[in-house]
């Protein structure tokens, strides 16, 4: 099954909204709006243009029934087709997925893609994440975290390919680089760490520690998209991002069980804490968009703890299986030289927010050289990865600078 | 969750609260039911397909195999291997942070099925492939819970 979708939609206007914990607080809402009204304007289109809304899983601090519907309300649009999107993390650029098969179909214009959290500004994320995170039965009580649901797959992962902290903490040594660049990320103004530093930091799960942990995102972002059909990208839209190609796959809710999973992609001939769903969907991604791993400039990466940074560089392809390690300890993702990975910082410094666009807003910002942090030369071809937890649903997109077929 | 010293009444939901607030009630869970009642008398049960033969974790409803929802309770022998581990140093909630450290994981039984439990290391540490046996015990939140042993 191959689709023709590649290179037939693209991005015309993005918007942004962000409230630091030393602003006046903001809500989700109040953001999303804001961004949304934003990225309408850069595309040049008007309120009644919007033919789909589509928005991520309602926002933890915001939990409504129908929240999409609170921000169609807010912004007085009548779309023709709106839903969330609810695989959480990876739901964020499902909604572009969803976006361009609308488009492609040809039953809209254009489509609103929205994204916002600020769980940061109104909630304990620490205290309450495990609520979301672990089965409330099954596993909650037994006094989990969200770290040590993570460190499952870690103590596996590590065994099954010998994987050391050494290796992990070369992940959050990079990515703490590019965040000293960044204006809006989190641990900006913390300085640069060692790999000691991060095995001398505090154990919080092990084998995780507390450098090899994300940062809660000290705040809120909201992040809107207008997508449209390459014929109006073309007539209309004076820039242009072009989707190359995308793919998704979740494989289960809570860790526990998912070791009851077998029979479907990728755990065929059974469960593991190993192969995940981001594997199947960069092989749709490649496949739609015609690329390889080599082709790609420049990649972002979902990632809250530094041992999945390995398995994603794996599993996007840019190394073998098992060979996450190898690949980041002899240079492979250095902020001099290496693959551009994580230019804000990723989720270990610039911070995570519960979800959103903000890793494709950047890698569109550096395909058009108008970064915030370090400017990456030549991006033609960017790669960005979206995850919900734990572990669980992934989607992957290529985007590009010029439309590739 | 609930403090009390019985089992949460999962067949008939869970009131979730934030301070005063009612957040709403965690769905009911009568597919559950059975296997706590088994808890409460030391047993460990694991659901059961009669039609394919397969061993399934307590929440399933229908057999991912051959589709059947007439699912039987079944006696498992308890016995297992540890999987994978964590030993948690930041507790979950002030209630856990006087057992820290404390071993999470997932324990595969002889039976094939996976589960999550506290692992507690016995005349042997806590390490991947580890025999760990299952025994049952009223954990932080006040609840008996099946939880597994390391065996020498």
């Amino acid at each position: 099954m191959r689709s023709d979708i590649g290179s037939k939609t693209a991005i015309v206007g993005i918007g942004r909204a962000i409230a630091q914990k030393t602003d006046e607080k903001k809500t989700p809402l109040q953001l999303g709006a804001v961004a949304a009204v934003a990225a309408m304007k850069q595309a040049g289109i008007k309120r009644s243009q919007v033919g789909a809304l589509f928005t991520g899983r309602a926002p933890q601090a915001y939990m409504m029934l129908q929240y999409n519907q609170a921000l169609l309300n807010e912004l007085k649009i009548g779309p023709t087709f709106n839903s969330e999107v609810t695989p959480h993390g990876a739901g964020a650029l499902g909604t572009l997925q969803l976006a361009s098969l609308a488009l492609h179909a040809g039953v809209i214009d254009y489509a609103l893609c929205v994204t916002n959290e600020a769980s940061g500004l109104w909630m304990d994320q620490v205290g309450s994440n495990v609520g979301w995170e672990g089965d409330l039965q099954f596993e909650a009580p037994y006094g989990c975290t969200t770290p040590a649901l993570y460190a499952q797959f870690a103590c596996r992962y590590m065994h099954e390919y010998g994987i050391t902290p050494e290796q992990c903490a070369r992940v959050s040594v990079e990515n703490r680089r590019w965040a000293l660049d960044h204006p809006h990320a989190a641990m900006r103004h913390k300085g640069p760490i060692t790999v000691e530093d991060v095995l001398n930091s505090r154990m919080i799960a092990s084998p995780l520690r507390m450098l090899d942990c994300a940062v809660w995102y000290p705040g809120g972002i909201a992040t809107a998209m207008v997508v449209t059909r390459a014929d109006l990208a073309k007539a209309k839209h004076q820039e242009a991002t072009w989707i190359a190609g995308f793919g998704q796959c979740t494989t289960h809710e809570w860790v526990g069980e998912r070791m009851g999973g077998f029979g479907y992609a990728p755990m065929e001939d059974g469960p593991d804490l190993v192969n995940t769903g981001a594997l199947v969907a960069a092989k749709q991604a490649y496949e739609m968009s015609g690329l390889k791993p080599g082709d790609i400039d420049i990649v972002q990466t979902s990632a809250p703890f530094s041992f999945v940074h390995l398995m994603m560089l794996e599993e996007l392809g840019f190394c073998g299986r098992g060979e996450g390690g190898d690949f980041v300890a002899s240079g492979g993702i250095d902020y001099d030289g290496g693959l551009p990975f994580n230019t804000m910082g990723g989720y270990l410094s610039f911070g995570q927010v519960a979800q959103g666009l903000y890793n494709l807003h950047e890698t569109v910002d550096q395909i058009h050289g108008r970064a915030e942090g370090r400017k990456v030369a030549d991006v033609e071809i960017g790669m960005v990865h979206g995850h919900g937890g734990p572990l669980a649903a992934h989607s992957v997109m290529i985007v590009s600078k010029e439309p590739l077929q | 969750m609930s403090n009390a010293a019985t089992p949460a009444d999962w067949a008939n939901g869970l009131h979730l609260t934030a301070g005063p607030y009612f957040l709403g009630l965690y769905q009911p869970s009568p597919e559950t039911k059975d296997f706590w009642a088994g808890v409460e008398l030391r047993e460990l049960l694991l659901k059961f397909c009669a039609e394919s033969g397969n061993w399934l974790h307590p929440k399933r409803i229908v057999c991912p195999d051959c589709g059947s929802d007439k699912l039987e309770m079944r006696r498992a022998s308890g016995r297992g291997k540890v999987y994978s581990f964590s030993e948690v140093h930041r507790a979950a909630s002030p209630a856990f942070a006087k057992s820290a450290p404390y071993v999470i994981g997932v324990v595969r039984l002889e039976e094939g099925v996976h589960l999550f439990t506290r692992i507690i290391p016995g005349s042997a540490p806590v390490k991947i492939d580890a025999p760990v046996q299952v025994d049952f015990r009223v954990l932080e939140l006040g609840q008996l819970l099946p939880v597994f042993v390391v065996a020498a």
